[in-house]
């Protein structure tokens, strides 16, 4: 691909954007934030009858040939624009560019929410250990509140249409699907969970618009340790909530290397501040089934990851480093939940 | 090769992470994080990778034979006289093919030496788990 370049962004810009003049790109430099995605940040600067003299700090993100995600720039920017004004901290979107000619990839622009942190290392951190059970708090709450969302008031027309009944199937096709089509080898025992998965299917409470990547890592937030946004939707649909509540309480996200589910709270405590934000319980039998479900969803991921390198379609390192450090202990994830640890 | 690799590549993470990363920000002092982290992995699994491979494969045709006396089927057959890794995982990946196969047949015979070899199965894959297990696991 490529590269980004200050100047080739104003000049798409003033192509783009006929109304603005005196067009300024600075600073332009690539974040280490979104495997999936390629994540820029940059200054804006420009004027317009309509909006006078405007300084803008803006997040660009742009799609890559090939990525551990089958995900494109509008269905994120569909998501973002769909939970904005909800209740839920997100960042506004400004910009969408599908044609890829300009960039070698479609790129979004986003309002650019500086000053904040989105660190799930820095959680291991002993200066932020009496922060977590805050941070926990604002994590799991905000994805009841999510949850919580009737669907109904959203403009979900970006992602696939699901049902209360059908959705625990539909996600799991998605994903088998994603796994065939990114074989690397067999995998007997996400194999066998997938068999003990399609023997029972759970039926949602209710519809909410499903994050898809809801961790730590994947919000920001202040040094008081409150949310500030909730960042990286490009998997987001309609959905069973409990599998934003599954996602981000799997073993893999145990980033401090103990019980702490995404370095932060134990599985009980997750789960209790989830239902306070939701006001709904989680059943433990269909949250049960979308733990393990959230194993095949995973591995399909670190899967696809591996296959970008196989076949040659892609070099990001973190596609490496992420099938290397995660495959593993996704497999092991799956044994303790299928209890064959 | 000597010194020892593992060490080698131990201590160049090391150096990467305490000599080179203070020296950068953003993507490239990510993209550092992640090499050095790598080749912590590329350390883990240097020396142990073909003993490593190598009892895996004999235990999964020890319980695909079993399969095959249960069933009346073919043996697995196969072997690990070429050493290098990329045969042995080749191998491997055969083994764990006719061992997810057999699985999802056992899980269908009610019968007590099925689910004898199933649960067998069962303890093999938790081990060889435990065995791949680097260093830098979450979980």
């Amino acid at each position: 691909m490529r590269d980004l370049t200050e100047t080739a962004l104003e000049t798409y810009l003033a192509a783009k954007m006929p109304d603005w003049r005196d067009i300024r790109v600075t600073g332009l430099h690539r974040l280490p934030m979104g495997a999936s995605r390629e994540t820029f940040r940059f200054d804006l600067a420009y004027a317009s009858d309509a909006e006078g003299e405007q300084s803008l700090k803006v997040i660009l993100r742009r799609d890559p040939p090939a990525s551990n995600v089958d995900s494109d720039r509008r269905h994120e920017y569909e998501a973002y624009r769909a939970i904005y004004g909800h209740g839920i901290p997100v960042p506004r979107m400004i910009l969408l560019e599908e044609d890829a000619s300009h960039f070698d990839g479609a790129i979004s622009l986003a309002e650019d929410l500086r000053g904040y942190h989105n660190s799930e290392y820095q959680f291991q951190d002993p200066a932020w250990a009496d922060r977590l059970p805050h941070i926990a708090q604002q994590m799991w709450t905000t994805m009841g509140k999510l949850a919580a969302v009737p669907v109904e008031d959203l403009d979900l027309s970006f992602t696939r249409p699901a049902t209360r009944e059908n959705t625990a199937q539909q996600e799991l096709d998605y994903w088998v699907a994603s796994l065939d089509a990114h074989d690397i080898g067999p995998e007997p025992i996400i194999r066998a969970a997938i068999r003990k998965l399609r023997r029972w299917y759970p039926v949602a409470t209710k519809l909410a618009l499903v994050h898809g990547d809801f961790r730590a890592g994947n919000f920001l937030y202040d040094d008081a340790g409150d949310l500030k946004a909730v960042l990286d939707w490009e998997m987001a649909h309609c959905g069973d909530p409990l599998e934003d509540l599954a996602w981000s309480i799997t073993r893999t996200f145990c980033f401090g290397k103990n019980d702490l589910r995404s370095g932060l709270a134990t599985r009980e405590q997750a789960i209790r501040l989830w239902e306070e934000g939701s006001g709904m319980k989680a059943d433990p039998e269909a949250l049960a089934w979308w733990e393990l479900f959230i194993c095949v969803k995973t591995q399909a991921i670190w899967n696809a990851g591996t296959h970008v390198w196989a076949t040659g379609q892609g070099r990001e390192i973190i596609h490496a480093y992420a099938a290397w450090w995660l495959r593993n202990a996704q497999d092991k994830a799956a044994l303790e939940l299928m209890g064959k640890l | 090769m000597k010194p020892d690799v593992s060490l080698a590549v131990a201590e160049l993470a090391n150096r990467l992470r305490t000599d080179l990363l203070a020296e950068l920000t953003g993507f490239r002092a990510n993209v550092a994080a992640m090499g050095a982290a790598m080749l912590d992995m590329v350390a883990d699994e240097w020396d142990g990778a073909v003993a490593r491979l190598v009892r895996e494969n004999r235990a999964f045709r020890a319980l695909l034979d079993q399969g095959a006396a249960l069933y009346a089927t073919p043996a697995p057959g196969g072997d690990d006289e070429n050493l290098r890794v990329s045969a042995l995982t080749a191998e491997n990946d055969r083994l764990r093919g006719a061992i997810t196969d057999l699985m999802a047949r056992l899980e269908d015979d009610a019968s007590a030496p099925a689910q004898a070899l199933l649960d067998a199965i069962w303890a093999e894959l938790a081990r060889t788990v435990n065995e791949r297990r680097i260093t830098s696991a979450n979980f």
